[in-house]
């Protein structure tokens, strides 16, 4: 009864966050797992439409790491990294050599060479699993938007057929299409300008990125993405990262503008100084 | 059985949620609103019913922001010294031309005088910022600065990078935004406005159907920004915003092709007067938005801060610009 009550208050919600679902629930078809209940737009397709985010500390660092200090030292425990299981399946990043030594350069000088402490676009998969929610709209249009917190990012995810991408995008292009219930993105057009993490995980501008979102629940989706970039890997390689819809009342996007919070360590050394200038304290960085 | 109790549980609400939008499509309150929409033509519904607005759009005009006056500045209007193209139209930048514009008195409609009310200090704060833009980012208006274009603000005309996709779906009115890539989710479901300590950029929007008329509240914003960022505002940009601004916004799709978009603005502290822009956005399904990844390569801000450093160093000169 407990578990009853719990199911349904739980298919209340989503029901209340996705508004006018017309097929909340349906009968699993053969096949398909007979537990998971999927949430359907109108026309049947599955609908993902609400507020997700990732848990976890893929975004630290895709692969196993062990707890580790904070680059600050007077932030003590507050910005300390968590230890954290790997998202990579096999736990291994089949880098050529050449690309394996720069992403370890890359590790050693992750503060002055990771595009996050700069705020820069986040790229994909990236910005899946950074620590920011992002929302997803499926509209009349058939085209899905995901809007993404951190730094306002954006992509409109066009269903079905598309040109080859005109230029080079931080975000790339995206176009979708539905294999059962599993959303299917393939992305292309990227710059290599993007990282995959904080621990310096990167690709080039070949990247071909295919993105397979499956509902795993009203309030979970399955996310899977396959990596390949011949510039970069030997072979294609695939994470997993499971999304959870935010449940928290009144729950929407925030606005996460962090080109405010950078201009002082960009654009500092150029400011006129008036000599009103309130001084820096004297923080001190352990690594990198 | 499980299952069957909770379709028929998730049904009922979803019954109850349709109704709900259905019932608020139909508004009484819809002859509220001055535009109507074309008579010989059907406004289109998305289907959860909204009136559709779907699509991609571009506000290109040649019509001027606000009617000039003598007393005006002709040196805050960059791009436009000789006050011959005071619109976003030919003679102005160069994104224009296939297009064939309208030329308007003003696009500020409200007070008639086609003028906006503005408050001398915030004149003279904005002089002050244009003035020293080589001394500090902030006095760079928060496009410069690539944080945004603002709400209204992103809707005014900018000369290029003028593409809006419009997507709808339950709940929800988004709007993409070509310039610096923002995406405006616009919640339809009634809730409050998010609590008054949390001030932003964009300010916090509240949609509403009235009739074929969305109508989006808008609060929330922080005194960091300005109402308009770019030169096609002329007189109007780079005016400071204060945490009492409120913004109303009315999209009305009058036929296949136009969508009449009105924005009311009210600020206590920096005009006198609530006043109002009328802009129309013309459908063109071929535009093709760009990825505007504008902080990523923005060079225009540090190089105006350098040369700023530079001319320090050489001594002073007349002139600060």
């Amino acid at each position: 009864m407990q578990n009853w009550l719990k199911g349904a208050s739980i298919a209340l919600a989503s029901v209340a966050i996705t508004l006018a679902v017309s097929r909340a629930v349906q009968d699993p078809a053969a096949g398909q797992t007979p537990d998971v209940i999927v949430l359907r737009t109108a026309d049947g397709k599955p609908d993902l439409s609400g507020i997700w985010q990732a848990l976890g500390t893929a975004h630290w660092n895709l692969q196993d790491h062990q707890a580790r200090t904070g680059p600050v030292l007077e932030l003590g425990a507050t910005f300390a990294v968590p230890a954290g299981l790997g998202v990579v399946e096999g736990n291994e990043i089949p880098y050529q050599p050449w690309a394996a030594a720069k992403q370890k350069e890359n590790y050693d000088n992750w503060l002055t060479r990771d595009p996050e402490v700069k705020c820069y676009l986040p790229g994909l998969p990236r910005a899946t699993y950074m620590p920011y929610p992002f929302q997803i709209l499926q509209t009349g249009s058939n085209d899905i938007l995901v809007a993404y917190e951190y730094a306002s990012a954006s992509r409109v995810i066009k269903m079905g057929k598309a040109e080859p991408p005109p230029v080079d995008t931080w975000m790339g292009q995206s176009v979708g299409r539905w294999e059962g219930d599993t959303l299917i993105v393939d992305v292309t057009g990227f710059n290599d300008q993007t990282w995959f993490d904080r621990a310096g995980n990167f690709h080039s501008e070949a990247l071909h990125l295919v993105e397979r979102f499956t509902p795993a629940g009203p309030d979970r989706l399955d996310y899977q993405a396959t990596i390949e970039d011949p510039k970069v890997f030997t072979r294609p390689w695939t994470m997993q990262v499971p999304l959870y819809r935010r449940h928290d009342a009144h729950v929407q996007l925030l606005e996460f503008k962090c080109v405010e919070f950078v201009e002082e360590l960009m654009y500092g050394h150029l400011r006129k100084k008036t000599g009103d200038e309130k001084p820096f304290g004297t923080a001190r960085l352990r690594w990198p | 059985m499980r299952t069957r109790r909770l379709v028929s549980l998730a049904l009922v609400v979803t019954i109850i949620v349709l109704a709900r939008v259905v019932f608020s499509g139909q508004s009484p309150n819809a002859g509220a609103d001055t535009n109507e929409p074309a008579k010989n033509w059907t406004a289109p519904r998305t289907p959860d019913g909204q009136p559709d607005l779907q699509g991609m759009w571009t506000n290109y005009t040649a019509t001027p922001f606000e009617v000039f006056d003598e007393s005006d500045t002709p040196g805050l209007y960059v791009g436009d010294p000789d006050g011959s193209a005071r619109g976003t139209g030919p003679g102005f930048l160069n994104d224009t031309s296939d297009r064939t514009l309208t030329k308007g008195r003003s696009l500020v409609v409200d007070p008639p005088t086609g003028r906006v009310p503005i408050m001398s200090w915030a004149e003279q704060r904005r002089t002050f910022k244009l003035t020293h833009i080589q001394d500090h980012w902030e006095n760079h208006t928060a496009w410069e600065r690539c944080i945004t274009r603002g709400v209204p603000g992103g809707l005014f005309p900018a000369g290029y990078g003028s593409g809006y996709q419009i997507l709808q779906g339950p709940g929800y009115v988004s709007i993409v935004y070509e310039m610096i890539h923002e995406a405006r989710l616009i919640p339809l479901d009634g809730r409050p406005h998010i609590g008054k300590s949390i001030r932003t950029w964009n300010g916090d929007s509240r949609g509403r159907w009235e009739g074929n008329t969305l109508v989006v509240d808008i609060t929330n914003y922080n005194d960091k920004g300005s109402i308009a960022t770019n030169a096609a505002t002329q007189r109007v940009r780079a005016i400071p915003q204060s945490e009492d601004l409120h913004v109303v916004e009315r999209f009305t799709r009058v036929d296949e092709n136009t969508i009449n978009y009105e924005a009311t603005i009210e600020d206590p502290k920096v005009f006198t007067a609530p006043w109002t822009v009328a802009i129309p956005l013309h459908r063109e399904p071929d535009y093709q938005i760009f990825e505007y990844a504008c902080h990523e390569g923005n060079l225009g801000l540090p190089n105006t801060l350098s040369a700023g450093r530079a001319r320090d160093k050489a001594g002073p000169s007349p002139g600060t610009r």
